[in-house]
């Protein structure tokens, strides 16, 4: 099998073990509504990317209300979430919330135990794939999963590189459909 | 009868290489210590700060037995694990870092030695006594002479040695141990800045003992090009401030433009305020595709290693200074200068001539013959459109873009003949060049972006070298007791998210009286936007270290000053003996002094080493979102990590609950959560009531101003009692206060590490 290229081909990494590529959106929600405490890390991109107008931050918290998936506020996406009513449950920085996320015995956001599904949304991919690198090598206990358009090869579960942004808006709508049949 | 410890042969020489018989202060515990010597602090720092690692590789391919697979806690063919790697090529990181300026050091120090003489005093000036901090804390000598320079950094090359060595397959196993090395690599990166800068200070007679230094012209627009063009690309200035000389001497300062990039362009504006500033790092090729630059002169460190093939495309004549860089070119060091001059004139070809005097010469010779056979005109607003139109927009420079946007939407806008968003995007490009190389169209990037740089110039404070005694004496108190909220030291490379945010992030603090410093591209770039009165914040804030004050150090050797500050810190205000007492020194930063470390571009080697340098010291240091690609941080996890301190005063151990400074290395995604951030990394254990609440006022405004109102959701571990609670937010923060079950807690009177963890060094060393 030929090695996937990442998008942003300055994240190439060699490495042995790298992301399944998933693109349909009935697999990543069956894989979201078996976890038992996933968490949904939303970092600032999400604040600057649109799909037809809608900002990407509108699509991450439809995901998490469908999905009653908490919410962790990187960065300073905590102002947006204010502005549009919606208190997270919890703010850290990416590297904040790797650093506790790779503590099995972390008591996660909801206090209930640490998670084991982790979606990140919106962080800048070397940011990202850097965290995601961390919960690779020091996290066997969780898996994660990326939702941005780009292949992220140190998630455990990521999108392709999608080319058109109507591929990426329809995954997500797809996405939230289903996590909403699921219910 | 106590038993005594008699003196080895070893410690004989130690001694005797630190003059101890000079009795200035007495000699502590770790005169020009080794790996050993430090680990317990190292140890104590990392049981708080966990190093955080983010593999870039799953791999080890550093041996013949390899590539060995380091994924699902595999061990490579040698032992080793995933982590130790990481700390393994940490320490080659720093290594690199710390070598690049210790070279730097031991050139510049035998060219000036040889200019001066080895008994020339070193004389800082009338305000500073305390000439070398981190010599004098890490060594124990106290330097009098530029020939005492050379033993200090014989004593790094020597601790350099071993360090790499521990790096050889089949060496260290522990990534903590790795990590003690790195910040002992680090640490001697220090040392070694501040014997390059200390006989740069003395052999050129750059200025210190002052704060107003002259003003210098900064920006592509300030380099007058109607006049044949001399570039410098590099760190080291011997060459640089020959050339300076050889114009002056030979009346022909008016005749020729000195512009330079990157270090070497703030070295040179030391010596001679008519030099000027292109700018950083990340306008070096922008700058050299131009041609304006007629002759250019490389000496050493982020100069771009094809710089040799981008002169030739660009016209200009090259000439390698320095034995680091030498681009395979011919020595033409022992050559006839006109036999040279001729060479590059008519034949175009580059040299390597390593004696500075002979480049100066050639190179002034070479500007003036070839300046007026050269075009030196920038692309016009209709050249730029007609090229632009050859792009497809098909998404390969965005996907080797380090700064991750899409370059390729602004060239389809140029295509429109709209120049707006290619504008926006020159302040996001970093200059690497790679967009242009990737591009199948060959579309030339570079060059259209030229309508879009600026031609703009801006003002910059020259660099002023170390902080002066008598200002340390002014703000070790308010600084100690938290009255001045903290100082933050901006430093680094170019690999900014956007070139705008360090001036921003510098207005800001500046306006809140924080005491700022600055050095390197960090110091440019901070000066590269003006306010709506068309100020640069260099014209708009005072240059003194003092509360408000906007300080350029200088360029990265500099940085040292700023370590340095906070050494003097512990002697000038709290009287405690700097003479090979690291440990003492670092836990009173660590403890006591509000500093904080901004390196928001950083991206080369020596960036980790100056950060993990100022970590062994006690000072933390936020990193841009690239920065992740270092592979390593120092995390705490503020609520579960320990953060117990041993009150000196009581003599008994408190568990104060509280995480300050939370972090030593850590990495903010974007300008706003660095603004929040930077205030709480000031925060320290032994603030007074007073001081607390001023720092805690700036980090809940900064909170609400850029992360959308309410309190910071850590606010509590950071109110010991109701007084530390600033008066404008005391209702809403009792109220929180209140609803989380927060109780009060005292103060500690004197904290400190010491104690806490088996080290040698007493309580009572702590006490002043």
């Amino acid at each position: 099998m030929s090695a996937l290229i990442p998008f942003h081909r300055v994240n190439v990494l060699t490495g042995i073990k790298s992301a399944r590529l998933i693109e349909d959106a009935s697999e990543y929600a069956d894989l979201i509504q078996k976890a038992k405490r996933p968490l949904l890390v939303l970092g600032p991109r999400l604040l600057e990317w649109a799909l037809d107008g809608k900002l990407l931050i509108e699509y991450a918290l439809e995901i998490a209300k469908a999905a009653n998936i908490p919410i962790c506020a990187t960065a300073h996406v905590k102002g947006k979430l204010t502005e549009l009513g919606v208190k997270p449950d919890s703010v850290y920085d990416a590297v904040e919330i790797v650093n506790a996320l790779k503590d099995p015995d972390w008591k996660g956001v909801k206090r209930a135990g640490n998670h084991d599904l982790v979606i990140f949304f919106g962080i800048r991919s070397d940011l990202g794939e850097q965290s995601l690198s961390v919960l690779k090598h020091f996290a066997p206990h969780l898996k994660t999963m990326t939702l941005c358009k780009f292949y992220y090869p140190h998630a455990n579960y990521s999108l392709p590189n999608f080319r058109k942004d109507e591929q990426w808006k329809a995954f997500l709508e797809n996405l939230i459909d289903n996590l909403k049949k699921g219910e | 009868m106590a038993e005594v410890k008699a003196i080895t042969r070893k410690e004989e020489e130690v001694r005797q290489l630190i003059k101890a018989e000079i009795p200035w202060e007495p000699v502590g515990p770790t005169p020009m210590p080794e790996i050993p010597d430090l680990r317990s602090w190292d140890m104590r720092l990392l049981k708080t700060y966990k190093p955080w690692y983010a593999p870039f590789c799953d791999l080890c391919c550093l041996c013949t037995y390899g590539k060995c697979d380091l994924t699902e806690n595999r061990r490579g063919a040698c032992g080793l694990d995933i982590a130790t790697q990481q700390a393994r090529i940490i320490l080659l990181a720093c290594l690199m870092g710390c070598s690049a300026h210790a070279g730097h050091a031991g050139h510049i120090l035998e060219f000036l030695i040889e200019r001066h003489g080895p008994d020339k005093k070193i004389d800082m000036g009338t305000f500073i006594e305390l000439e070398a901090p981190n010599i004098r804390t890490v060594t124990g000598l106290k330097p009098e002479t530029l020939g005492d320079l050379k033993a200090v950094i014989e004593y790094v090359y020597k601790e350099i040695t071993h360090l790499l060595d521990s790096t050889h397959m089949g060496q260290e196993g522990s990534y903590l141990d790795y990590e003690s090395k790195a910040l002992h690599a680090s640490m001697l990166d220090h040392v070694g800045m501040e014997v390059a800068d200390i006989a740069q200070i003395v052999g050129f007679n750059y200025p210190t003992s002052v704060a107003e230094t002259p003003m210098i012209e900064m920006g592509w627009g300030a380099v007058d090009k109607s006049k044949p063009v001399i570039l410098l690309v590099g760190h080291n200035p011997a060459t640089s401030c020959t050339l300076i000389d050889y114009l002056r001497d030979n009346d022909l300062y008016d005749k020729v433009e000195v512009c330079g990039i990157c270090c070497t362009a703030l070295e040179t504006t030391r010596y001679s305020d008519r030099a000027k500033i292109v700018g950083p790092l990340s306008r070096q090729l922008f700058f050299v595709r131009t041609g304006i630059a007629d002759v250019i002169l490389t000496d050493e460190q982020c100069i771009r290693t094809d710089i040799p093939i981008e002169a030739s495309k660009a016209g200009s004549a090259l000439i390698a200074t320095l034995d680091k860089a030498m681009y395979g070119l011919e020595d033409a060091t022992d050559w006839d200068t006109e036999e040279i001059v001729k060479q590059m004139v008519e034949d175009k070809k580059h040299f390597a001539i390593l004696d500075p005097e002979k480049a100066a010469e050639v190179a002034a010779k070479v500007a003036i013959k070839i300046a007026p056979q050269k075009r030196k005109e920038w692309i016009t607003e209709e050249e730029a459109t007609e090229l632009a139109k050859k792009c497809t927009n098909c998404d390969m420079c965005e996907r080797v873009c380090p700064n991750l946007f899409s370059i390729g939407d602004g060239i389809t806008e140029v295509a429109k003949g709209n120049f707006d968003l290619i504008k926006e995007q020159f302040n996001l490009c970093i200059g690497c060049g790679k967009c242009e190389e990737e591009c199948p169209k060959q579309v030339p990037i570079f060059k259209i972006m030229q309508v879009a740089a600026s031609k703009e110039t801006w003002k910059i404070r020259a660099g002023r070298g170390p902080i002066m005694d008598t200002e340390i004496r002014n703000v070790g108190a308010p600084l100690t007791l938290g009255t001045i909220p903290g100082v933050i030291a901006f430093v680094g490379c170019s690999n900014y998210p956007d070139i705008e945010d360090v001036a921003d992030m510098v207005d800001e603090f500046a306006r809140r009286k924080y005491i700022i410093v600055l050095s390197g591209c960090a110091a440019m770039v901070a000066g590269m936007k003006k306010d709506a009165d068309g100020k640069t914040v260099y014209e708009k804030y005072s240059p003194d270290f003092d509360a408000g004050g906007v300080v350029n150090v200088g360029s990265c050797v500099a940085n040292s000053h700023i370590s340095g500050a906070g050494i003097k810190i512990a002697n000038i205000f709290a009287s405690l003996p700097l003479r090979a007492n690291y440990e003492v020194i670092a836990d009173y930063i660590l403890n006591r002094v509000g500093a904080c470390g901004v390196a928001w571009g950083a991206m080369s080697q020596k960036a980790a080493s100056i950060g993990t340098g100022c970590n062994r010291l006690g000072i933390p240091v936020i990193l841009g979102p690239h920065s992740s690609k270092y592979r390593r941080l120092y995390l705490s996890r503020k609520e579960e990590d320990d953060w117990r301190v041993m009150d000196a005063r009581k003599r008994e151990i408190v568990d104060t609950g509280e995480p300050s400074p939370e972090h030593l290395a850590y990495v903010c995604e974007t300008k706003e959560k660095a603004m929040v951030t930077i205030p709480k990394l000031c925060i320290r254990k032994n603030d007074t009531p007073q001081g607390r609440s001023i720092k805690l006022n700036h980090y809940i405004s900064l909170y609400k101003k850029y992360m959308g109102g309410g309190l910071p959701e850590d606010l509590h571990l950071f109110v010991r009692r109701s007084a530390d609670i600033p008066l404008v937010y005391k209702k809403e923060v009792m109220a929180h206060l209140k609803e989380i079950d927060w109780q009060p807690k005292e103060p500690v009177g004197l904290p400190t590490l010491i104690g806490t963890y088996p080290t040698k060094v007493p309580i009572d060393a702590v006490i002043h």
